[in-house]
């Protein structure tokens, strides 16, 4: 069984089709790359993955389900990283990583978690006093404790300085060797190439290429993953 | 259940965490009292305002601000419901209320010599209903305003003036007429009569059905009108 099939999705915003027809499965244990610039549809679309949205055309399936009926059954499997979410800024490190795994029925132990993701010496810090890789390194192990199958990212290092970004990259990839099914969005092309297998290129709502970034690069004849978006992009403008 | 534990637990230490709620809830009051030269009269009054401190002063902002900052988005991807975090909210509001009316009472018996509460579970269900009602009209503040400033704001915009008109920071019989009338007609003011009658070990059953009235509609409001992003 497919972790995710997407077949024909489509939403609507006040008269702007936001996602206008997209269709991709992501297998299980891979790591499906959702790219594009701002207002693609990305988000949209990991909201309607999560059960966030309900979709106003098309069908979604994630592990077997309709996460628009079933959000909170899926919950239980999948993990998430949203844009932008923040915690209240007094709340320390170790309480949110057991808050977080009180939720689940079958957690992994949060303290493993935090040792795992190198949270352990920052565990009486408030999440206000620390830096941003540290919020992002915290976020992305809140998105694990639950011990999921399948981790949706949305902008995972956004508003990361280099060295932050890469250290997140060495965690994302230790993730993937552990199995873990992964959908990562992102607006930055290295990412996408470095970290997924297979890449899915949005824009303006609808899928404009897909496969691995090599094949990718090869189709459109150019030398990066950035100029084959702008090719596509620019295709039919 | 585990998790609203976890979620309350949290949610009372963030406030006690809070230096402005600590000092409006626990350590002003009983600045007030020794102003008052430790006048037992004006205690159920402060109790009161401990209540609309908690639940105006710091409630809609910190609900706003949940919303804002993307936590209840968060929440909506796990297995909990978001609403689990505002009734933690909720409960670690009262439970900040009793806490800070319990320091006051203690002072002003051990301070001040004011004979104990009579009846003390009534004098509790009264913080209760007190502190229940103020955090229902802050989570209707929270659902109508967007942004946590502004539902500060408002929240604080709300709070004071009816701390003053309502009996609970002066006496309502100390004010003109024209104000007197005025807080005839402010939720808070059923508040502080239960609390009065309350701490002499009486029941004020109107006023307490008044309480649990605004309690019903206040979250029905909040309950229809709020956005979760």
């Amino acid at each position: 069984m497919e972790a995710i099939e997407v077949t024909d999705l489509r939403k609507t915003y006040g008269g702007t089709n936001a996602v206008d027809g997209v269709t991709f499965t992501v297998h299980a244990g891979e790591t499906l790359g959702i790219a594009g610039h701002n207002g693609a549809g990305k988000t949209t679309t990991v909201e309607c993955l999560l059960g966030l949205r309900r979709a106003d055309g098309g069908s979604v399936r994630v592990l077997g389900e309709d996460p628009a009926r079933r959000r909170r059954a899926l919950a239980q499997r999948v993990g998430a990283q949203l844009q932008e979410s923040a915690l209240p800024e007094r709340i320390k490190v170790a309480e949110a990583l057991h808050a977080f795994a009180s939720f689940y029925h079958r957690p992994a132990d949060w303290r493993e978690v935090m040792e795992r993701w190198s949270l352990t010496s920052l565990a009486r810090k408030a999440y206000g006093d620390l830096s941003g890789g540290q919020k992002q390194r915290l976020m992305l192990a809140l998105a694990l404790v639950g011990d999921p199958e399948l981790v949706v990212l949305d902008e995972l290092t956004t508003g990361l300085d280099p060295l932050a970004r890469r250290e997140t990259w060495r965690l994302v990839r230790e993730l993937k060797t552990s199995g873990t099914t992964v959908v990562l969005v992102s607006h930055y092309f290295d990412e996408a190439e470095a970290l997924c297998d297979r890449l899915a290129v949005l824009a303006r709502g609808r899928i404009r290429a897909m496969g691995t970034p090599a094949e990718i690069i090869a189709r459109t004849g150019t030398a990066s993953l950035e100029e084959a978006y702008f090719a596509l992009e620019g295709a039919d403008r | 259940m585990k998790a609203f534990t976890a979620l309350t637990t949290i949610e009372l230490r963030l406030l006690l965490r809070d230096p402005a709620s600590v000092f409006f809830m626990m350590a002003f009051p009983m600045m007030l009292l020794v102003l008052k030269r430790g006048d037992s009269g004006a205690v159920p009054g402060y109790i009161a305002m401990i209540s609309a401190v908690g639940g105006l002063g710091a409630l809609p902002g910190i609900v706003a601000g949940y919303r804002e900052r993307k936590v209840l988005k968060r929440l909506g991807t796990t297995p909990i419901s978001p609403v689990l975090l505002l009734g933690a909210q909720l409960v670690a509001q009262v439970a900040a209320a009793l806490i800070g009316s319990a320091l006051l009472v203690v002072a002003a018996i051990a301070a001040f010599g004011a004979r104990p509460p009579t009846n003390l579970p009534l004098l509790a269900v009264a913080i209760l209903l007190c502190s229940v009602m103020v955090c229902a009209l802050g989570f209707v503040i929270a659902a109508v305003v967007r942004n946590t400033r502004g539902a500060s704001l408002i929240g604080m915009l709300v709070e004071f003036p009816m701390l003053f008109l309502a009996g609970a920071a002066v006496p309502r019989e100390a004010l003109p007429d024209s104000l007197r009338a005025i807080g005839g007609f402010l939720p808070l003011t059923p508040g502080v009569d239960v609390l009065t009658a309350a701490w002499t070990g009486a029941a004020a059953l109107f006023p307490m059905m008044i309480l649990a009235g605004i309690i019903v509609a206040g979250t029905a409001v909040a309950a229809a009108l709020f956005r979760w992003e």
